[in-house]
């Protein structure tokens, strides 16, 4: 066994804190897509799935004990997370490029920012950060928890909090795949930003 | 598309919340391979690329 700075307990309790955020980051972007009226493009569903699998990964830490392959959960999705938020990034970082006719343009309209900004960021930049924070986090926890197999003793009151904190992330995760067949079905989500629910059409 | 893996990331949670099973990434997993998918056929390769590269 390597000693390290982090105990088990204290890993599970930040993979705790960490996995809330990003419960948290959701039920922003609930609150947000319903005060807007604007439902998430393709892109934007992609990072959401992208975030909970992230999530996944926490909760297996918090659940089943800290593990490298449970980190492993959490970096092969924030690798696909953070791929789809640059590529959306892109798509709008150029205002000069007229998505229409796939031309550049002079018109610095041509190509505006997609959806609302929150603290004057947009979504996807946002995504691009969060994504990049979650990196730095995992190599971080790596570089100072102490990488041993020995089963750790489990206080109650962090099974308890575990158990309601991933619960959480159940129900969370449980609306917003409903939410995502209301909006796309069984077929292709809309790109186009309005309020056009797949099951009200 | 979507609705399946939003489906798989479910079912994974709710396993490992209910039984506490070791098996979880591989829904996960399925998940990313179908949001990978997704990806690459959002991605209008004769109109944006050549540009964008």
């Amino acid at each position: 066994m390597r000693e390290g700075i982090l105990s088990p307990e204290l890993e599970r309790i930040l993979n705790l804190i960490g996995m809330l955020g990003i419960v948290g980051i959701i039920l922003g972007s609930f609150v947000y897509q319903f005060s807007y009226h604007e439902l998430p493009c393709t892109l934007c569903l992609l990072q959401r799935v992208a975030m909970l699998a992230v999530a996944v990964g926490a909760a297996m830490n918090v659940m089943l004990g800290p593990d490298s392959r449970h980190y492993g959960v959490c970096l092969v999705s924030a690798v696909f997370g953070i791929a789809v938020s640059i590529r959306q990034s892109l798509l709008h970082i150029n205002p000069f490029f007229d998505k229409k006719t796939g031309q550049p343009t002079l018109e610095a309209t041509a190509n505006p920012p997609f959806g609302q900004e929150v603290f004057g960021l947009n979504l996807y930049i946002w995504g691009v950060i969060i994504f990049t924070v979650t990196f730095l986090a995992v190599g971080v926890v790596q570089l100072l928890r102490e990488q041993s197999n020995w089963p750790t003793h489990e206080p109650a009151w962090l099974s308890r909090l575990a158990s309601l904190g991933v619960g959480l992330l159940v129900v969370v995760m449980a609306a917003q795949a409903v939410m995502v067949f209301m909006e796309c079905g069984l077929g292709d989500c809309p790109n186009d930003g309005g309020w056009n629910w797949w099951i009200f059409r | 598309m979507m609705t399946a893996a939003m489906i798989l990331l479910t079912i994974s949670c709710v396993f490992l919340w209910w039984q506490k099973a070791q098996w979880v990434w591989l829904p996960v997993l399925a998940a990313l391979i179908i949001g990978t998918i997704i990806f690459v056929q959002d991605v209008d390769f004769s109109t944006n690329l050549g540009i964008q590269l």
